[in-house]
């Protein structure tokens, strides 16, 4: 029974690590609406992975529809996490309204923002 | 206030497609959102994307069964106070036992009639949302004798402006954005519009700290004759930065000082929309633009300050990110310059903020994402 609990416990997927380098993580974030809802368990589950990897995460948006305040905040919090242990977090894929929006509220100047995938990792 | 008719979400988990496939018609029909999951795996995955207002699971599952999933769910902060009910195919008075110890709400036979599984839902929910209001109430009530609000009841008079503002909560519960004027000498008028980052309760009760630490500012600012909104931010977000009880809280915040003697206002903003300014006499708006980033973020911030020559009949719109949001067909956006093209159609020399309010309170309920505030000021003279 233990076994099998924690086997379904690792199973909410609401990020993916869909690539492991050296020097990064690339990880899918599987939500339509980033919101109150799944904000507390976003921020712990990316908490968790700085503290396993104490490395750069890049986090793909591009299902990302819609973020709210509450959630920019988990992502803010996660940011200052992975300053603190000398990593980083970079966003890719983010939609139009979503781009503009970190950008009106200054969010564009803490976080690395690219294009593609490509783009965030040709410094690394 | 307004109340919104937000359908209620149900979470229906199944093995069995047609029996999943029915539920979810019968709740369509009555109302209810539906989500269904075919496993308690591929439900844990859909509670990862959203939030329900209850779950329907039933007991008998390969793999993970019921009592396993709802194990799960109680270890979860985020999903352990959704109303749980099991669906069986028995009446088995072990799992009853095993259920409660798991503080599942209800049990349901399958063989109970669908109409008679979500008549009981219905009634499951309304008893929760009553207990919720109750509890609301209660803080509520203890707010108000205690006169606290993060939204004066009116708008100020300041010689030479109307100053108007609007505020809307969120599902009629507090949220994070606060609003305040402080007249602090005949000279001086300070205008304060801020949202703390967060929904409902938590996020109100966050908002009186930043205000006690911004109220403080701008008096300590003016004793000290040091009248740059700047450097009033700069020190409330060091404050703040440094105040343990406020990590990780962010806030956006837009701090006006209206000059009476010179005729000016100054602004300086923290992670805050742009403001919208209306001049009169080209009768075209420009989008004010300060370069300072959410207090809260990072100690030792720089901000900026511009100065607006407010001539007769010019107006400011400041306003938080619950206006610009709005949800279409089951979607939800975030669209800044939408609503500045909605106020270029409604504003004019005269004071536009009847016709604002007009159009913001026609909004339709279910629309409405966040709280939201606009504060409005007309320069008369």
């Amino acid at each position: 029974m233990t076994v099998a609990l924690y086997m379904y416990t690792k199973q909410p997927k609401m990020i993916d690590i869909i690539k492991n380098q050296s020097n990064y993580l690339l990880v899918d974030v599987n939500l339509n609406e980033a919101n109150m809802g799944n904000a507390a368990i976003f921020k712990s589950e990316i908490i968790s992975m700085l503290d396993l990897h104490h490395k750069k995460i890049i986090l793909s948006l591009h299902q990302v529809n819609y973020i709210d305040s509450t959630f920019l905040g988990a992502l803010v919090a996660a940011l200052k996490h992975a300053i603190s242990l000398k990593a980083d977090i970079a966003l890719v894929g983010l939609k139009k309204d979503i781009h503009d929006l970190l950008t009106l509220i200054r969010l564009d100047k803490v976080f690395k923002i690219y294009d593609s995938f490509n783009d965030a990792t040709k410094e690394d | 206030m307004i109340t919104t008719e937000v359908p209620k979400k149900i979470l229906l988990v199944d093995d069995n497609p047609l029996f999943l496939k029915m539920l979810s018609k019968a709740f369509s029909k009555a109302g209810f959102e539906c989500t269904v999951a075919e496993s308690a795996n591929e439900a844990i995955r859909k509670l990862a994307a959203d939030l329900p207002d209850a779950i329907l699971s039933d007991y008998q599952m390969p793999k993970m069964n019921g009592i396993e999933f709802r194990k799960y769910v109680l270890k979860q902060p985020t999903l352990k106070d959704i109303p749980f009910i099991f669906l069986t195919d028995f009446s088995d008075k072990e799992l009853v036992n095993t259920g409660l110890d798991l503080h599942a709400i209800d049990y349901v036979i399958k063989d109970t009639p669908v109409n008679v599984i979500v008549a009981k839902l219905n009634n499951l929910l309304a008893t929760v949302s009553k207990q919720r209001e109750l509890s609301e109430l209660e803080v509520k009530k203890a707010a108000a004798a205690l006169n606290i609000r993060s939204v004066p009841h009116k708008a100020p008079d300041i010689k030479g402006y109307e100053v108007n503002f609007w505020h809307k909560s969120f599902q009629d519960i507090p949220g994070g954005d606060f609003i305040d004027f402080i007249q602090v000498t005949d000279r001086f008028s300070f205008i304060i519009l801020g949202d703390v980052m967060g929904k409902k309760w938590m996020a109100w009760f966050l908002s009186f700290s930043f205000l006690s630490y911004i109220r403080a500012a701008v008096r300590y600012g003016v004793l000290s004759h040091e009248y740059s909104v700047a450097s009033i931010l700069e020190k409330v977000n060091q404050i703040i930065c440094e105040d343990e009880a406020l990590k990780d809280i962010l806030s956006s915040l837009s701090l006006l000082m209206v000059d009476h003697e010179k005729g000016h206002v100054t602004y300086a903003g923290a992670g805050d929309l742009p403001l919208l300014y209306y001049q009169a006499k080209t009768k075209k708006f420009e989008s004010l633009r300060c370069s300072g980033l959410l207090l809260g973020m990072f100690t030792n911030v720089e901000y900026d300050e511009q100065q607006i020559n407010m001539q007769p009949g010019d107006q400011l719109f400041i306003f938080t990110d619950g206006i610009i949001d709005y949800a279409v067909a089951g979607d939800t956006k975030s669209d800044y310059n939408l609503f500045a093209k909605k106020l270029e159609t409604i504003t004019d020399s005269r004071n536009s903020f009847d016709k604002l309010k007009q159009f913001l309170v026609k909004q339709p309920p279910a629309s409405q994402v966040d709280d939201g505030s606009i504060i409005h000021v007309y320069k008369t003279a």
